[in-house]
């Protein structure tokens, strides 16, 4: 009775659990890891898990906005492809001659909010459920890079493009900044701007909305688009960080993201989260994975332990309250 | 027509337009690369390179070594990518055997040992000629197959992998934690390194000591995770990163890169390819051992062909010439300008002139 009472939470206290949940789980995590490697705790440990969290945040960003509309978006890896393998042609490589430099991100990002137009429009006309148009717009996705490349890794030479992964601000690095300034201006339009109410409301109840009169088509396809900008940009750093443009660049990127919106509190119903609990959430997800490289768990056993994080994850912060039917 | 039957016959004569329009398109799809070869001029023989994949330097290198021989005798030229998919190699080469009639010689680095049991099998009873590279089970013998298994080729991963290793210690300063990449572990070369390295750690009396061994699946990507982890787990503590091969080596490069440690902690790999020579002058690799994969490429394509024009019978060659070791070449930053300067002259006449002796099974 207590535990149903717990988990429907009514209670004012669960409520308050709920919010703070995401941050509390990273903290118990950080100090767990720490009593077992001391190693975790050191500066540039710490440099290194933010590195390393800097793509998946920006994926994770992206995803949020689609996932707060009740959506799924599963062509996040597809558009890193692309954008990758784009992005690596277009700067100073091996395959192709040419080299417009930094220029290329801009295109780059730009051909990822293409897609995700692409995703949001035959999500909108076609009236197809978002979980099989995203699937396929990845699938053509990877498929394009492929054949674009016809198997051959473009390696890059541009050392200015490679910098904005291995240069270093205040001894930072820089993918940890472009990191940063992402979550900034996602938080900027989530607070600020209409779009981001919108979503929300759109999440909640999308024929209230509709009959409020916010254009839900118009937000629709303006969000995946959006997630589709923040995945070029995901795809730009990916190559800029390996040095090579590779159709399969984004392989296993669409579990880490998912999981960590998840896990970071976000219901997958949509109308509840944050972008700042996303932040919370690609935190938890990395935190895991470095302590257990630190602590030594073998690969496929921390398969495992990120499966039962995301079904502890969700357990504790989703608002069954609201839910009158789990599907 | 009643009125039942008017929307029904209507629907499927619309439904029915559109499946034949389809079935169109498929059929023309499937059926372009045949329009397109059989207007291509063509001799009796087609000659295929089959391998894991281009985005490897060493394999996109012997798919050209492959090309130039089938250049040089105006014959057609196939490459087979079997992305790491046994079944998918396995099934390419008989869609290939079906389509040439059997007039075919491929030159097959097959993704698994077992598998080059059943390309072979395939290719004798479909008349064609096969060499097999690398890795094939101990107890299948090209003898035992006349004519149609040509030959196997390969290299001996376990002295050259010892001397490579010792040259990474050597770049170490002699002592200190190593970690090492391994290939698909079931696969010949993988095995033949690792052995040799452990012989190399063994010698150095302790000096050396290995931290860690991950199978990196001859794959890129991997190697570079593999290794941020091990930098995240053992810090300063790693001296050297043992690859099994150079494209690997590429991956720990890059993960040392992003961790300002490239050219401190010094690398090493296998194969010889463009790029770990880049690297070896610019101070970020140890060594290389090469293998020049266009001889590879091409010549396992001249000895079957020779066989099929009637010009060499195999079956009268020693078994020192149906299983044979190339020669790997050591570069190090002292040998690399030599390495550059004179690259090795490949000549289709002289089929077993690089072939170094016989192959061993060890135990």
């Amino acid at each position: 009775m207590l535990m149903a009472a717990a988990s429907a939470g009514t209670g004012k206290l669960a409520a308050v659990w709920r919010v703070w949940a995401p941050l509390a789980v990273l903290g118990a995590l950080c100090l767990l890891i720490s009593v077992f490697s001391p190693n975790f705790l050191t500066v540039s440990n710490l440099l290194r898990l933010l590195n390393s969290a800097s793509i998946p945040m920006i994926l994770s960003v992206g995803a949020t906005f689609v996932i707060l509309l009740g959506s799924i978006d599963l062509s996040l890896e597809g558009i890193v492809s692309v954008s990758a393998v784009v992005v690596s042609m277009l700067v100073a490589n091996d395959v192709t001659g040419v080299a417009i430099g930094l220029w290329a991100v801009p295109l780059a990002v730009f051909l990822g909010s293409l897609m995700g137009l692409i995703n949001g429009v035959l999500h909108v006309w076609l009236r197809t459920p978002s979980f099989m148009t995203t699937l396929g717009v990845g699938f053509a996705g990877v498929g394009v890079a492929t054949a674009v490349l016809q198997g051959v890794t473009v390696r890059i030479s541009d050392q200015n493009f490679r910098a904005i992964s291995l240069g270093r601000i205040l001894d930072v690095p820089m993918a940890v900044w472009i990191a940063a300034v992402t979550i900034g201006i996602a938080w900027v339009i989530q607070e600020r701007l209409r779009l981001g109410r919108w979503v929300i409301a759109l999440g909640t109840d999308e024929l209230t909305a509709r009959h409020v009169g916010i254009p839900v088509e118009r937000t629709r396809i303006i969000v995946f688009a959006l997630a589709g900008a923040f995945y070029g940009l995901g795809g730009v750093l990916s190559a800029a960080q390996f040095g090579q443009g590779n159709a399969l660049i984004g392989q296993g990127r669409l579990f880490t993201t998912i999981t960590a919106v998840v896990v970071g509190g976000t219901a997958l119903s949509g109308g509840s989260g944050s972008v700042l609990n996303t932040v919370a959430g690609v935190l938890i997800v990395v935190v895991l994975a470095n302590g257990m490289v630190l602590m030594g768990v073998p690969p496929f056993v921390q398969q495992g332990v990120q499966g039962v994080l995301i079904i502890t994850a969700v357990a504790m912060s989703l608002d069954r309250s609201r839910l009158d039917v789990v599907k | 027509m009643t009125k039942n039957n008017q929307p029904a016959t209507d629907g499927v004569s619309r439904r029915l337009l559109i499946k034949g329009a389809m079935g169109v398109a498929g059929a023309a799809a499937f059926g372009m690369p045949f329009i397109k070869r059989s207007s291509a001029a063509e001799t009796t023989w087609t000659l295929a390179n089959s391998l894991r994949s281009v985005a490897n330097p060493y394999h996109a290198t012997f798919a050209k070594g492959g090309e130039n021989f089938a250049k040089s005798i105006g014959a057609k030229y196939e490459v087979l990518i079997t992305e790491g998919n046994s079944e998918k190699g396995i099934s390419d080469i008989k869609a290939l055997l079906q389509r040439t009639g059997g007039k075919l010689i491929v030159n097959v680095d097959p993704n698994d040992s077992p598998d080059a049991r059943v390309i072979v099998e395939e290719c004798k009873k479909a008349g064609a000629y096969v060499v097999t590279q690398w890795n094939k089970p101990a107890d299948l013998h090209p003898w035992d197959f006349n004519p149609n298994y040509v030959a196997h080729m390969s290299f001996d991963g376990v002295p050259n992998a010892k001397k490579i290793a010792e040259v990474l210690f050597k770049g170490m300063g002699g002592a200190g934690g190593v970690v090492a990449l391994g290939g698909i572990l079931s696969n010949v070369p993988a095995i033949e390194r690792k052995a040799g390295l452990d012989m190399a750690i063994k010698d150095s009396g302790g000096k050396v000591e290995l931290l860690d061994f991950q199978p990196a699946d001859w794959d890129e990507k991997k190697a570079f995770d593999i290794t941020q982890a091990w930098i995240t787990r053992f810090g300063d503590k790693v001296k050297g990163v043992f690859a099994a091969n150079d494209g690997m080596g590429m991956g720990a490069l890059e993960a040392l890169r992003q961790n300002n440690l490239a050219g401190k902690v010094p690398v090493v790999g296998l194969d010889g390819i463009a790029e770990a020579v880049k690297a070896i002058e610019a101070g970020e690799f140890a060594g290389t051992v090469a293998w020049d994969p266009l001889w590879t490429g091409g010549m396992g394509l001249a000895i079957p062909y020779a066989v099929a024009t009637g010009k060499l019978d195999i079956a009268k060659e020693g078994k020192e010439h149906r299983e044979f070791y190339g020669t790997g070449i050591i570069v190090t930053k002292d040998s690399v300008a030599d390495f550059k300067n004179n690259p090795s002259k490949i000549d289709f006449n002289d089929l077993f002139g690089k072939a170094t002796g016989q192959i061993q099974y060890r135990g």
